[in-house]
């Protein structure tokens, strides 16, 4: 009996450890002189269906198999959009509401079963129009309806209907909207409610990828699991959780390697590839790596060819001089350092009676707020103080703003204190609320409650995951809480709208910020042509928001990212995902280098 | 033992059913909102709304007494409790709130790696956890043993992410005789495995050693023991054949008790080495209130649980002629 029960035991062992034999390696891509990036992604991909992407990491995958109307220029600074699935940029009607779009004409979906004879048709314009008014279908819930919503004539009324029907596939998709028209195969017409300055930006977003209406009906909700597409490249395989593989989509249009970039490319042979078809790599790898420690020794070791440098790693990994450490560069890696287009802060419930009745208060603790030493402690020195909204590489970033609220300052912080203990009438306790109850969240915590101990505030920390802080903040049920945003493009509106008194939560305004002339103002910012003017009133509003300091505005992140040598024409790009596409590799330095 | 393993079975149905009651008030008196993440970044209050409205958020949470006027009884089961509980009983978990996934699909892809990892952990851990513990038993109160007990404390002691974070480190980085990261399909996969099993294995020896020590020793001073020796039977054969057969009750409820949690998979090792499990799904659901997949991944674990108490009473029986199941 026991040899039989062991027996069992060492075959199910066997079994498991085994399973799947026969299916053999998904991967099967490596060969001689074939070209194949290994890159690294920190987090599992949700989905690769466009319309429904709402996280990064899914757009790092999705954005090189999906393609949109227009793209960031993958060298010039600072960012510009050029064409990309249209045929050049848009005509737009002189009261700024109508944009018509040529398509080019030689755009092909990837080959795949969902068409006839397996083979990938031309793109048209009616694949954008049936894109869209999918993300519109209400039944479809498409994390992505907040990019469209209230922007185009009709759309928003085709939601409303659709919220009418009993199911998202008895949606019919030929109730006509009236800003979204396929005037013929190749041109797009889309008309506006209203004058929007960024709407551009909004074309170049994956979600406004064109979907083949065949290959969503093919798949139905299996279509987040394939990619039927224009881009670069396509999907191979994807183990979830592990592995994802794409490979050269053979039917990817005609387009070039840029000839032109910003001053200093060409010195850093970023021009060398000028004129080549692309993709330059046959193939991508992604490994889904959430850990710090197996990141990092996977890229020490040349599994992968890039990577973030983890906080435990930094020291080991750059000087203090802020260079890349000997060891490292021994080993043939080289080291970018790339502003991100982001700002951190601590906000404040307007609504509440203690803090939002008390701007002294708010000052004082904005000036106590040591933005240097709580980046050189807590992010290795990787990022700069924020003493606005706008970060560095936004045009509206105003150099010469001086704002004495984001200055750090104890005496002036002890000042503004008296005034506001005054205003509330003695001493005063506020809570910070803080999404995550790790020992980083708990440090960082910790961090600001001795600092404002400093002006003579007590603050009472509270510590939850982040659904739950998510809901606190919607409903208003915070005092002062940590947070941040990431631009998704980079135009001030993408900051202003968060300060706009119509969106306060459960909208984007979380800190239920309300001025009259600010309001006024974004108005008529959100309309007005781009230019010097809208440049300046960008900045405006900026100083009213800051002079009111309904948070206090912490810091902007910066990113080192080493990668090997052997990795060529490595730009890193803040808003331009679909990129690997740029990317080559001198598979000899790699052999040298790796080892593979 | 029909009759008994009958009742057990039917005791399954309000246990199972407790434990759904029990997460649905959990999760709505603590849980967030699931459509602020669902509705998307910088979602309108309006869209927000229609999200709640399209999953049915909006719905009375216990019975909905509005659409008992107009439907009677199916109205009144038209809740958010009474869907809960319809989907779970007819095994319908429906879709990820996060990924908009099947969630029977996620968890049959993940199972497999889970198991992979934890299975063969059990395997080699509980012969290796016993043979040590019967060699300390046999030598007991000697040096060695008295070593071996301080070794087993120390291993204890040590957070089982260390033993990860250094072998990680040393027997793949330093040394370079395993992939660092990494899981593949088919035979490929046993390359990926040996050395997150080894620390398995190694990690939970401490704690192992210990108890069956303990179990085997309090064997060693009974009756029957002494009456074997005294009919001339060797240490050795006392040991090994009186010994740990008698002492296989708490064996069996040790190792019958961790097959449930064999499913689950291994949180840490899984994330550490790339082992695309169901270690971490549980855990990312309720950081992301994915109430589907934790109401599934509960209700499972539930049902596996209770049938592994079932299941350890058959074995009991089985191993012990004294127990007798009524």
């Amino acid at each position: 009996m026991k040899q039989w029960i062991g027996i069992f035991g060492v075959a199910v062992s066997a079994a498991l450890m085994l399973g799947g034999c026969g299916r053999g390696r998904s991967d099967d891509i490596d060969g001689p002189g074939k070209k194949v990036r290994y890159l690294a992604l920190g987090a599992k991909v949700r989905g690769l269906d466009p319309g429904d992407i709402g996280d990064t990491t899914s757009s790092a995958v999705g954005s090189q198999c999906y393609e949109c109307l227009y793209q960031y220029s993958y060298l010039k600074r600072p960012y510009e959009l050029e064409p990309g699935l249209a045929a050049a940029m848009p005509e737009i009607s002189e009261d700024r509401l109508t944009y018509t779009i040529r398509l080019r004409p030689d755009v092909r979906f990837v080959d795949d079963p969902c068409f006839p004879g397996g083979k990938g048709r031309l793109l048209t314009a009616h694949d954008f129009v049936y894109a869209w008014k999918r993300i519109a279908n209400v039944k479809y819930l498409s994390r992505n309806w907040p990019f469209l919503e209230d922007k185009i004539v009709g759309l928003d009324e085709f939601r409303q209907y659709t919220q009418t029907v009993a199911s998202a596939d008895q949606v019919d998709y030929s109730q006509p909207v009236e800003g979204l028209k396929a005037v013929d195969d190749h041109t797009l017409r889309i008309t506006l409610k209203r004058p929007c300055p960024y709407f551009l930006y909004t074309l170049a977003h994956l979600p406004s990828a064109p979907m083949a209406r065949e290959a969503v009906e093919f798949y139905g909700d299996q279509i987040q699991n394939v990619t039927v597409g224009t881009g670069a490249f396509t999907l191979k395989s994807w183990k979830r959780g592990s592995k994802i593989v794409l490979v050269r989509n053979p039917n990817y249009r005609e387009e070039f390697y840029p000839t032109e970039g910003e001053p200093g490319d060409d010195e850093a042979g970023l021009l060398e590839d000028a004129g080549k078809p692309l993709p330059l790599v046959d193939a991508l790898v992604y490994t889904i790596i959430e850990e710090d420690q197996p990141l990092w020794l996977s890229f020490m070791k040349g599994k992968i060819d890039s990577a973030g440098i983890p906080k435990d790693f930094f020291n080991q990994a750059i000087t203090p001089e802020r260079k890349l450490s000997p060891e490292l560069a021994r080993k043939g890696i080289e080291l970018v350092v790339q502003e991100q287009p982001d700002n951190y802060w601590f906000g404040f419930n307007m609504e509440d009676p203690v803090v939002g009745k008390n701007r002294p208060l708010r000052r004082a603790m904005s000036c106590a707020w040591n933005r240097q030493e709580y980046i050189d402690v807590f992010n290795n020195g990787r990022g700069y103080p924020a003493k606005g909204i706008f970060p560095r590489m936004f045009k509206e970033y105003d150099p010469a703003m001086e704002n004495p609220w984001t200055e750090f300052n104890l005496d002036r912080a002890r000042e503004q204190m008296k005034e506001a203990e005054a205003i509330h009438g003695g001493p005063i306790t506020v809570t910070l609320s803080l999404p995550g109850t790790d020992t980083t969240v708990r440090q960082y915590g910790g961090y600001f409650q001795r600092s404002m101990e400093k002006i003579g505030l007590n603050v009472v920390l509270d510590y939850m995951d982040w659904p739950t802080f998510q809901d606190k903040v919607h409903h208003k049920s915070v005092q002062i809480f940590s947070m941040g945003w990431v631009a998704d493009f980079p135009d001030a509106q993408n900051f202003l709208f968060l300060f706009y008194g119509a969106n306060v939560s459960p909208g984007p305004n979380n800190f239920n910020y309300r001025n009259p002339e600010f309001d006024e103002l974004y108005s008529r910012f959100d309309t007005m042509d781009p230019g010097p003017e809208r440049v300046e009133l960008a900045r405006k509003l900026e100083r009213i928001v800051v002079d009111d300091v309904p948070c206090i505005f912490s810091a902007h992140r910066v990113a080192f990212v080493p990668y090997y040598k052997y990795v060529r024409n490595y730009k890193p790009h803040a808003f331009g995902w679909g990129a690997a596409k740029y990317s080559d590799l001198d598979l000899e330095l790699r052999k040298e280098l790796v080892g593979r | 033992m029909k009759a008994y393993i009958i009742r057990r079975l039917l005791n399954v149905i309000p246990i199972v059913f407790g434990v759904m009651v029990i997460l649905f008030i959990l999760f709505h008196l603590v849980g967030g909102d699931p459509a602020i993440e669902m509705a998307g970044k910088g979602a309108s209050a309006e869209t927000l709304e229609q999200v709640r409205r399209e999953y049915g958020f909006d719905k009375p949470l216990l019975v909905n007494l509005h659409a008992f006027e107009d439907r009677g009884l199916a109205g009144l089961v038209d809740s958010q409790f009474f869907h809960h509980i319809w989907d779970s009983v007819t095994f319908d978990f429906g879709k990820s709130y996060r990924s908009r996934r099947d969630i029977t699909e996620i968890i049959r892809e993940g199972a497999i790696p889970s198991l992979s990892l934890t299975v063969p952990i059990l395997l080699l851990g509980l012969p290796t956890a016993l043979a040590v513990s019967l060699m300390v038993a046999y030598v007991r109160g000697t040096l060695a043993d008295r070593g071996l007990v301080v070794l087993c404390v120390l291993a204890m002691s040590m957070p089982y992410l260390s033993y990860i974070l250094f072998a990680q480190w040393f027997f793949a980085y330093r040394l370079d005789r395993f992939p660092v990261f990494g899981y593949e399909e088919g035979w490929a996969k046993i390359e990926y495995l040996i050395l997150p099993v080894l620390i398995g294995v190694v990690s939970g020896l401490g704690a192992e050693v210990r108890f069956y020590r303990t179990v085997i020793l309090d064997e060693v001073h009974a009756d029957y023991v002494r009456t074997a020796r005294a009919k001339g039977a060797s240490a050795h054969r006392v040991l090994f054949k009186h010994v740990l057969k008698n002492a296989m009750i708490p064996v069996i409820t040790r190792v019958v008790l961790a097959i449930p949690f064999l499913f689950l998979g291994s949180l840490l090792l899984e994330r550490f080495f790339g082992i695309p499990g169901l270690g971490y799904l549980t855990i990312e659901a309720i950081h992301s209130r994915d109430y589907p997949v934790i109401s599934a991944m509960t209700f499972i674990g539930a049902l596996l649980y209770v049938f592994g108490l079932i299941v350890t009473d058959i074995c009991y029986a089985l191993v012990d002629p004294r127990v007798e199941l009524r």
